[in-house]
């Protein structure tokens, strides 16, 4: 575990709220992310944070 | 006072960026000419819009080339007229007032917005370059029916706008005995600055007149047209008098004589 | 032996509590309003008639903006005076006095609402928080509202009593920062709640009751702005004081400066009140002029708020450093992101300026015009006093109510999953608010679905922007109903010692490196009403010289008998069709 809980909580809000607005903002560029691809790219996001805090055996480095 | 250098640096960025946001504001209304709805316009008693010449009849009407001018009454939970009508590459100036309560004419997707306030009336001017179809709401909660409020903006183009208002008056009775005709008394406004070259067509029964007229600008054209009763002979008779995409219509009844009062059953005269 | 705020101050901290219990009950009611409102308006669950939405949208508006924030409140600077000045008030019975008057408004107010639901008392105020006139609701919902701002100016009074004779003990002292606070807060609600209490004592009041037959609308809606601007600080500068008193100590350091500060709050109480036209841009009958004035005042009064995200971060930054933080941004990852009172506060305020940058776009005047009263706005809204007020009160609550209990938080890692909780729900709800209203979609409107025409969504359909409101308002709602379960445990859980220590630490840069002209209040009250005068009486002049003190004739609008207004929309829809 190379996070402890309560920081991988906060990265999932984050990664969540990030990809919201970041796909508004993209679509002020033209750039228009569909709805079916940001849920696609936020369970990816969120599979590969996961993957990366669990899968380590470094002990959460709380202060 | 102590004051870190960073807080100074904060300070002095604060304040730029204050700045600029209002140099940036002062340009759209300066340079860019966005101006805000104002007071250049005088009070009006809600209860007595009927007697104001702008408001008794809500309209769109032409005041010079490519200029409009358009009166608008927003009360619960409608807007007067519905839909408004103006022709592409016009200039259009919103006179916006409300009978009621607070209510707002806002044109869905552009920044054509105003609030409308009894006794108050709010102007705006603005362009329209192509043809389109805007929904107009209210977006100032009015009352128990306040979602219900919408209007429509239709930008004609130019060959399919007009001003143009036809009225017919036409009797519903007549009698042979008296030698009678059937007439049909016809006026053709016509709102436009523009002469109206048009035809009126009028059909009775079998019988077709037509007209060629020229109407001029922001004037009405009024014509009478009749057929002998005894031409049509006894009976119903449908009229319909057309000019460009407007028509009216009707019937003329016929009779031998025209009974007495006591002796009809009521139902035709009531209407 | 524990040493919390209860245990010094007992009598105080009974207070506290009631006055957070009420909040917190209006909370509840608040929220569950807002889960309909978001539901009904989407077309996703309508479990009320479209008409009894707007009596929904009333209870929303006045439960969370008048109720919930001004009870915790009162709370918070109770607790501030209390704690900075170590005294109790001069006389507890007016302080519960005070408090009393507050519920009773309320309870009028809220009778008066709530009423609305029930067509067997003919009584409703179905007029939204704003309620401007020709619209009329009961006149207890006036009356209601009256009383409570009557029971929040006695609550000030007893604020600055307990201040005097603080003074009176220690001759020459600076003011504490938190008592500062307090006292300038309230001279900025005493210059701005004028308005509205001459809107309704002068014109709506008597014009409800029938003593008067008329009204101009434009002053008193003028009126209602003029207070209507510096409420929103009167919610958000609770808020701040958390973030100035408790944020730095939560982080693990102290207040970066002490007389930036204060500065800050100076700024308030000269310039929250002479920008309310920027709410009325779109208003006939109101010069361009003064919407320039007022344009211009309140992009000053930025500047504030951009102190105050300096001194903010500044300070979370030097307690992360003292935790052992390093690096330019390093520093991020030592501070305390699992407390949830530390973490609920820094995503209130990272919020806050994100809906800062919305903030600007409605000030600015000429773009005014795209997002004037669309669903934009309630996006503003719910990101400013949605959620840098209500996410800071209810973080500031996980540390304050174990203060006020003696009792230990319950639920620490459910405590923090609630904010994050939030803080997810308010961006998904907020950002299809912004990119509805950025379409035209109206607010405060049942049923924002037409007949004549489609919404043209730029990126995405209605029904995206519909399903994400909606699954934004479950969030929030449902982190609400944690956070009220948390407290409700909190405050039973007897047999516990609380973990945190009450003291606040020193800050950085103390009152002794600021002038003491900032501690004269009398100072800033004069030139304040200066600018006030300069502000409105002009336009006000104006508006009464145009439209008269009664208004041209103006009938009433009584939306508290639901058929009437019914009745008169079918005859006039009739009229209408006629004449056309
Ligand atoms: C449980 C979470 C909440 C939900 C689901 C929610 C939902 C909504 C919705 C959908 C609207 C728009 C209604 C419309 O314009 O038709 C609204 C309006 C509003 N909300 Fe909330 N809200 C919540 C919490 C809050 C909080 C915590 C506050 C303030 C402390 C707040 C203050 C307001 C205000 C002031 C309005 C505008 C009312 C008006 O236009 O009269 N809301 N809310
Ligand atoms: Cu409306
Ligand atoms: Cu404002």
């Amino acid at each position: 575990m190379r996070l402890t809980f309560p920081r991988l909580l906060l990265l999932v809000a984050l990664l969540i709220v990030i990809l919201v607005e970041l796909r508004t903002v993209l679509a002020f560029f033209e750039i228009e992310l569909p709805f079916a691809a940001t849920i696609a790219i936020g369970i990816v996001g969120i599979v590969a944070l996961l993957l990366w805090a669990f899968l380590s055996n470094d002990a959460p480095s709380e202060r | 006072m102590k004051i870190h250098t960073y807080e100074k640096l904060w300070l002095v960025a604060a304040m730029v960026l204050i700045v600029g946001f209002i140099a940036t504001i002062t340009y759209g209304s300066v340079a860019l000419g966005i101006t805000m709805v104002g007071d250049q316009e005088d009070t009006i008693e809600p209860g007595e819009l009927g007697e104001d010449e702008r408001f008794d009849d809500p309209r769109v009407e032409q005041v010079g080339e490519n200029e409009y001018e358009a009166y608008v009454i927003a009360q619960t939970f409608i807007f007067q007229p519905d839909p408004i009508e103006v022709p592409e590459n016009s200039e259009v100036t919103f006179y916006v007032t409300a009978r009621d309560v607070i209510h707002s004419f806002s044109v869905v997707g552009t920044n054509t917005n105003t609030m409308a306030i009894p006794g108050e009336i709010s102007t705006m001017t603005v362009e329209f370059d192509e043809p389109d179809e805007y929904g107009i709401v209210c977006n100032e909660y009015c009352g128990s029916g306040h979602h219900n409020m919408e209007g429509e903006l239709h930008v004609l183009p130019e060959d399919e706008f007009d001003l143009t208002e036809l009225s017919v008056e036409a009797d519903d009775e007549v009698a042979l005995e008296d030698d009678d005709e059937v007439t049909l008394e016809i006026a053709v406004e016509n709102g436009q600055l523009e002469d109206l070259e048009t035809t009126i067509e009028a059909e009775i029964g079998d019988e077709t007149v037509t007209e060629d007229v020229t109407v001029e600008g922001d004037s009405t054209y009024e014509t009478t047209i009749s057929v002998d009763a005894a031409d049509l002979g006894e009976g119903d008779h449908d009229w319909s008098v057309t000019v460009d995409d407007y028509e009216e219509s009707g019937t003329v009844t016929v009779v031998d004589q025209l009974e007495d009062e006591t002796e009809d059953d009521g139902g035709d005269d009531d209407e | 032996m524990s040493n919390t705020f209860v245990d010094a101050f007992p009598k105080q901290a009974r207070l506290i509590r009631q006055a957070f219990l009420t909040s917190f009950v209006a909370l509840g009611v608040g929220a569950l309003f807002g889960l309909i409102q978001a539901l009904h308006r989407t077309d996703i669950f309508r479990p009320i008639e479209s008409t009894t939405y707007y009596t929904v949208l009333t209870g929303h508006g006045v439960f969370l903006v008048i109720s919930f924030t001004i009870f915790f409140l009162v709370g918070v600077y109770q607790w501030a005076v209390t704690e900075s000045l170590e005294r109790e008030p001069v006389d507890m019975r007016f302080t519960w006095g005070w408090y009393g008057l507050m519920v009773l408004g309320t309870l009028l107010a809220a009778f008066a609402i709530l009423a609305g639901f029930t067509d067997a008392i003919d009584v409703s105020a179905d007029v939204l928080f704003t309620f401007y006139a020709p619209l009329q609701g009961h006149p207890l919902f006036y009356i209601g509202l009256v009383v409570f701002v009557v029971g929040t100016w006695l609550a000030g009074a007893d604020w600055f009593r307990t201040w005097w004779a603080w003074k009176g003990d220690n001759p020459g002292k600076r003011i504490p920062l938190p008592t500062f606070m307090v006292l300038t807060t309230m001279i900025m609600w005493y210059i701005s709640s004028i308005g509205v209490a001459v809107a309704i004592l002068a014109f709506i009041l008597p014009w409800s009751i029938g003593l008067v037959e008329s009204i101009n609308p434009t002053l008193t809606r003028t009126l209602f702005w003029y207070f209507g601007h510096p409420v929103v600080y009167f919610w958000l500068l609770p808020a701040y004081l958390l973030w100035y008193i408790l944020l730095p100590k939560l982080s693990g350091g102290r207040l970066f400066s002490d007389p930036l500060a204060r500065v800050v709050f100076i700024l308030f109480i000269l310039l929250s009140t002479p920008v309310g036209i920027h709410h009325q841009y779109l208003d006939p009958g109101i010069a361009e002029g003064f919407k320039f004035i007022a344009m211009t005042n309140t992009m000053f009064l930025l500047l504030p708020s951009l102190l105050t995200a300096f001194t903010v971060v500044a300070s979370m930054e030097h307690g992360a450093r003292q935790r052992g933080g390093e690096g330019y941004f390093g520093w991020l990852k030592s501070l305390p992101w699992r407390e949830p009172a530390f973490t609920g506060m820094a995503l209130a305020g990272l919020v806050f300026a994100f809906g800062g940058f919305t903030g600007i776009v409605n000030a600015g005047m000429n773009i005014n015009y795209l997002v004037h009263n669309s669903l934009w706005v309630p996006g503003h809204i719910h990101t400013q006093v949605g959620t840098a007020v209500a996410l800071t009160f209810m973080a500031g609550s996980y540390w304050l109510v174990p203060q006020l209990t003696g009792n230990r938080l319950v639920g620490r890692s459910v405590a923090l999953f609630q904010v994050l909780l939030w803080f997810v729900g308010i961006i998904f709800m907020t950002n299809s608010m912004y990119r509805g209203g950025l379409i035209g979609m109206p607010r405060r409107t049942a049923e924002p679905q037409y007949d004549g025409f489609d919404f043209e969504v730029a990126a995405g359909s209605v029904g995206e922007l519909n399903a994400q409101l909606a699954l934004g308002g479950v969030l929030l709602f449902l982190s609400t109903m944690l956070f009220l379960a948390l407290m409700l445990l909190t405050l039973f859980n007897h047999d516990s010692e609380p973990i945190d220590e009450r003291s606040i630490p020193r800050p950085l840069s103390g009152p002794e490196d600021s002038p003491p002209v900032l501690d004269n209040l009398k100072l800033w009250v004069a030139i304040a009403a200066v600018l006030v005068v300069l502000a409105y009486s002009i336009p006000l002049a104006s508006i009464v010289s145009r439209g008269g003190l009664f208004g041209p004739d103006v009938s009433p609008f009584p939306v508290f008998i639901e058929s009437i207004g019914d009745a008169r929309f079918v005859l006039e829809s009739i009229l209408a069709g006629i004449t056309r």
